[in-house]
């Protein structure tokens, strides 16, 4: 079996269609949405977890700090993010959730078969693992790099750890395209998963 | 390695996909952002190499251990060497918050930082005397943020007004420096707008005169749990520890962190 690429305009018009047909459906686009935040937090917080565990779950302060902390710590609400980062944090989160919603349809309505399904779970696994690098910056791609030897290479990398970034996004939305190739042919809420030509 | 060699690295190329299987390529990109995970979930508990002129210490450090006794600025690693750092404000052993921050002169998220979230430290904490603000050099992203470290280091030695002066000409000018230029640079910055000895400082940067200190900045930090992540700020409130916060995070978070 050979890997297939989202390459022609039919395929991202599958892919769009396959998603607004699941998400159609109110529990699974509740599901996406609740995925997202989720994704996001955990993209957020693992990059302070110190401080949440010392001050927003632990010490002793009141809640209205412990909500500003936390609060402050999300992308245009806080000020850890750039814009770029901070933009490209929601849309891998987005993406997450959406990929999410797909699995959880797919699996619920077809079953994971070891061919198609499978790589589909597979390929949301492993875009949540990279969506986690969403908003990391230099820090990481320097750690990256150091387990090759060549963590002075990080000046060649123009976008500060944005790269990452993209490299999530691009697994997710193969994750998506494979999980609605998967269903071609199929039908969903009655209408066919195949847009028609 | 070119732009290009490493950017191939990362992903696939056309003449490749259609042997790829696809779990292959799952495969493959798994290797990738599962290390990307480990390293963001890292991000302020390890990692770093030294070469003797920036970064020191060892590869693999760890967060300070948690045990019976109260962390404070007496034992804390953050604050190791601390009555000899640049600050403003109240003493920072006197001070009803201390914020010892660990930056890097050529790291983007510390400019940020200066920009967004320092000018409101100083004006709302440390001008009413409330909190003091502590500067501590790490030179861990870029190559040309060692020298200007050291440069930092042997500016502070001989006047700590002229110190500030040019972290922050650092940060305002941060996309303009790189390596073979940042000692030019910095002579021609403070022979113009301080009164130091900007020839003596330049040759003390390049002959390493102050790279104890430097050192001494690693390891505080290193040994805290700052990793290779800058800003990195380590908040104390009378006298103890309280938290450590990483990246360029807002006044908000460290006015509210600190309960102030």
């Amino acid at each position: 079996m050979t890997v297939r690429l989202p390459t022609r305009r039919g395929d991202w018009r599958l892919m769009g269609r396959t998603i607004r047909l699941v998400l159609g459906y109110p529990v699974y686009a509740a599901f996406a949405t609740l995925a997202g935040l989720v994704g996001l937090s955990v993209f957020v917080l693992s990059q302070n977890v110190t401080l949440v565990s010392d001050v927003v779950v632990g010490g002793s302060l009141p809640l209205s700090n412990r909500v500003a902390v936390l609060v402050g710590l999300y992308p245009f609400l806080g000020t850890s993010f750039s814009v770029e980062a901070g933009l490209a944090t929601l849309v891998v989160a987005a993406l997450l959730g959406v990929d999410l919603a797909l699995v959880a349809y797919h699996v619920r309505e077809h079953g994971l078969s070891l061919e198609s399904g499978g790589g589909s779970a597979v390929g949301a696994f492993l875009g949540m693992l990279g969506a986690g690098c969403a908003a990391c910056g230099p820090a990481v791609l320097v750690g990256l790099l150091s387990l090759v030897g060549a963590a002075g290479l990080l000046t060649l990398l123009p976008f500060e750890g944005l790269e990452l970034t993209a490299l999530a996004a691009v697994a997710l939305v193969l994750s998506i395209f494979w999980i609605a190739d998967g269903m071609r042919g199929g039908m969903i809420r009655g209408c066919p998963v195949e847009p028609p030509r | 390695m070119t732009r290009e060699h490493l950017l191939s690295d990362m992903t696939t190329t056309r003449g490749d996909r259609a042997a790829l299987t696809r779990r292959t390529m799952l495969a493959g990109t798994g290797a990738v952002t599962v290390s990307a995970l480990a390293g963001c979930l890292g991000g302020t508990g390890g990692g770093g190499t030294g070469d003797g002129s920036g970064a020191g210490g060892d590869s693999t450090t760890t967060a300070p251990e948690t045990n019976e006794e109260t962390q404070t600025l007496d034992n804390h690693p953050a604050a190791a060497g601390l009555a000899d750092q640049p600050y403003r404000g109240p003493d920072p052993f006197e001070a009803e918050a201390t914020i010892i921050a660990f930056e890097d002169p050529s790291c983007p998220r510390c400019r940020a930082f200066e920009e967004s979230t320092v000018p409101q430290i100083m004006e709302e904490l440390v001008a009413t005397g409330t909190a003091s603000f502590v500067f501590r050099g790490y030179p861990v992203i870029y190559p040309w943020g060692k020298p200007a470290t050291q440069a930092l280091e042997s500016t502070f030695a001989r006047d700590a007004e002229a110190h500030w002066a040019l972290a922050g000409h650092y940060f305002a000018e941060q996309t303009s420096f790189d390596e073979s230029n940042v000692l030019d640079r910095t002579r021609e910055f403070l022979a113009g707008e301080t009164d130091v000895d900007a020839d003596g400082v330049v040759a003390d940067a390049e002959a390493k005169a102050h790279d104890a200190e430097v050192q001494s900045d690693l390891e505080a930090g290193m040994a805290a749990g700052a990793g290779r992540t800058t800003p990195n700020v380590f908040l104390f409130k009378e006298g103890e520890y309280r938290t450590q916060a990483a990246g360029s995070v807002s006044f908000s978070v460290i006015q509210n962190a600190l309960g102030l």
